[in-house]
């Protein structure tokens, strides 16, 4: 839903995603599935889904129940998703928005997005796929279940907030990541799009194209400049 | 005479901050005052015989209160109004300071107000403009205002305080939402494009929200071709030129002509404001041509993702010579992302502080990058040593910090 759901370019992962495949070799073709439309061609390999707006909300969740079943098919057979922001937390237990209202989502990821204060500066998470480093704006905590798998330890930032310390940023369901993580991060992370493409093409995807090496290389300084100025050792 | 201490010391304060760096300094003044003398700013605006209007939005503010003041001016009204770089409250105080007598009374007829859009919504009860102008909202600033529906609720609030006129950009949903509940006894005044001129722009203009349908009468822009403008006011067709090429400008123009009106009334000459608008020095960066070692160079300022994407749409796709350039004034460059860049061939030289960010988005848009250089000054010293372009003219795209840099660098006002 990239009208909906690419304010911050979030949607552009799937772009991220596909320009690494092809410098691989490999095939893409990229489809959208907007509000109100059934997906079409089988199961995909990927599934990208961005953030959008406090206004799109009740939108982008009535699509997105739409289409639960096949979504949670595809959960189920293990085909990898990323999910940035409101996306992430439509797709998650329930949301409590302004005013009060809660949204029931689609229960892929276990925790419950709760009212809490406004964040808006870079989030620096240290996981599996290396420090990851980019940009929250949120204004919601978010409570997984217990026993949930975060996608790493906050080392800058808020990352899901609450009271668990040391704070834990994100959550892994199966192939799922779901993130506060805003924008393109794949590009500036490239580890974790390696390694959903590496899940995706059942370790056929090899990340080593001269312009993988070279646009990796950029991100490490883009990486670099942050941490930097965060006070953080560079890589 | 209340305010006369807090204005003797905010001259004080302006004469100690031009000593300590020549043309600096414009905001602390106002600073000091607004803290010294928190009453000072409402009551030197609301002391103007024929009161105050203010202008907001997303983008476009700065050009359309140019363009408003230069039309009143013309028409023998005395207008205060602020410089583009003093917006929020400080810079609107320094702004005073420099035209207070000692009284707090400024000699002016009526002010025109470029505001904040976070700045007027918490000045604008105090203030009671009769006119109350707004350009559109677009993603912009996502750090700040996180998104497009909060700028809308912020120029609501600006809205709500018009007492006379709301001039409002019909083709902006959220706007059109904001005029349906004007005040009672506020006159909605709507400019906008025509269907045909809407159509020269296949990405639309840039706002969050588009509305339905385009404006019939009132204010509208029927043809934008480069600088020549043709706006029908009522049915009746006015020719200008715009400061800069674009239909941007072109509907800064209606809106300046649609507020005119309303603020001047029956003795309004729309000829002679036609003639005000095409008599205005080009704006910088907006798509003019300047000679740098007497070489000619275009700069293209980039604001918002919008303006990002409809400035370069407009570059000739086979430009030889591209320095793009993003700063530290865009916080976080993500939101750029959704622009399509992959109509440019090539940039030559990638720059500013947020240049590996850029990168990634021009290597992942297929956009090849001849170097990168994060140092400003280095990279415009070696793009001006670059022998001149095959094709097309020099073009340097940058968001307004990489500008103010470049002016400093090249020597440019």
């Amino acid at each position: 839903m990239p009208d909906l759901l690419d304010l911050n370019g979030d949607a552009q992962n799937c772009l991220v995603l596909a320009q690494r495949a092809r410098w691989a070799g490999i095939d893409v073709r990229v489809e959208t599935i907007d509000v109100g439309e059934t997906p079409e061609g089988g199961i995909p390999q990927l599934v990208v889904i961005g953030s959008g707006s406090e206004a799109g909300m009740p939108a982008v969740l009535a699509g997105l129940h739409a289409i639960e079943d096949t979504l949670r098919s595809w959960v189920d057979e293990g085909v990898p998703l990323l999910a940035v922001g409101t996306g992430w937390e439509l797709l998650a237990e329930s949301v409590q928005i302004e005013g009060g209202s809660v949204l029931t989502g689609l229960g892929i990821f276990s925790g419950r997005s709760v009212p809490g204060r406004r964040v808006s500066d870079d989030l620096v998470v240290e996981t599996q796929f290396g420090r990851m480093i980019g940009f929250e704006n949120h204004a919601r905590h978010y409570l997984p279940a217990a026993g949930a798998k975060g996608l790493g330890t906050v080392l800058y930032g808020v990352g899901n907030g609450g009271e668990v310390r040391p704070t834990i940023e994100g959550e892994r369901v199966g192939a799922s990541v779901g993130t506060h993580l805003h924008g393109p991060i794949l590009a500036k992370n490239p580890a974790l799009a390696d390694h959903l493409l590496g899940l995706a093409t059942q370790g056929r995807y090899e990340p080593s194209s001269l312009a993988t090496v070279r646009v990796d290389e950029i991100a490490r300084a883009a990486r670099n400049a942050i941490a930097v100025r965060l006070g953080l050792e560079a890589e | 005479m209340r305010y006369t201490f807090a204005i003797l010391v905010g001259r004080m304060v302006r004469m100690l901050a031009r000593l300590r760096k020549t043309g600096g300094g414009s905001a602390v003044p106002g600073l000091v005052v607004n803290r010294l003398a928190p009453g000072f700013l409402a009551y030197a605006l609301t002391s103007l015989p024929d009161g105050l209007v203010i202008v907001s939005g997303s983008s476009g503010k700065s050009t359309t209160t140019k363009m408003l003041v230069a039309i009143l001016r013309d028409q023998g009204v005395s207008v205060f109004t602020n410089p583009s770089t003093a917006n929020i409250s400080q810079g609107i105080t320094s702004a005073l300071l420099e035209k207070a007598n000692l009284a707090g009374r400024i000699s002016d007829r009526v002010a025109v107000l470029e505001m904040d859009e976070g700045h007027g919504a918490l000045l604008a009860r105090a203030l009671s403009p009769h006119t109350v102008v707004l350009t559109n909202v677009m993603v912009d600033q996502i750090d700040r205002f996180y998104e497009s529906e909060q700028v809308g609720d912020l120029l609501d609030r600006i809205a709500a305080c018009a007492t006379r006129n709301l001039v409002y950009n019909a083709d902006d949903a959220l706007l059109l939402a904001i005029a349906a509940k004007a005040p009672k006894g506020v006159t909605a005044i709507g400019y906008g494009v025509s269907a045909s001129v809407l159509a020269q722009a296949p990405r639309g203009l840039g706002y969050a929200a588009q509305s339905p349908e385009r404006l019939v009468t009132g204010t509208v822009v029927t043809a934008s071709a480069s600088r020549a403008v043709t706006v029908s006011i009522n049915g009746e067709a006015l020719s200008l030129t715009a400061p800069a090429r674009g239909i941007h400008y072109a509907v800064d123009a209606a809106a300046a002509l649609a507020a005119a009106a309303a603020i001047v009334g029956a003795d309004f000459d729309a000829g002679a404001a036609a003639d005000s608008i095409s008599s205005m020095e080009p704006v910088f960066a907006r798509g003019e041509t300047t000679t740098v070692s007497g070489e000619p160079v275009e700069f293209v300022l980039v604001q918002n993702p919008a303006s990002f994407q409809l400035n370069v749409d407009e570059l000739d796709p086979a430009l030889d010579q591209v320095l793009m350039a993003i700063g530290s004034d865009v916080r976080d460059p993500s939101y750029f992302w959704p622009v399509d860049l992959s109509a440019l061939p090539a940039v030559t030289i990638a720059s500013g502080s947020k240049v590996h960010e850029l990168a990634l988005q021009l290597e992942y848009q297929g956009v090849t990058i001849g170097s990168i250089v994060p140092d400003l000054s280095t990279a415009l010293d070696m793009f001006f040593a670059l022998p001149a372009p095959g094709r097309g003219i020099k073009t340097v795209v940058f968001s307004a910090d990489a500008m103010r840099r470049t002016r400093s660098h090249l020597g440019l006002v």
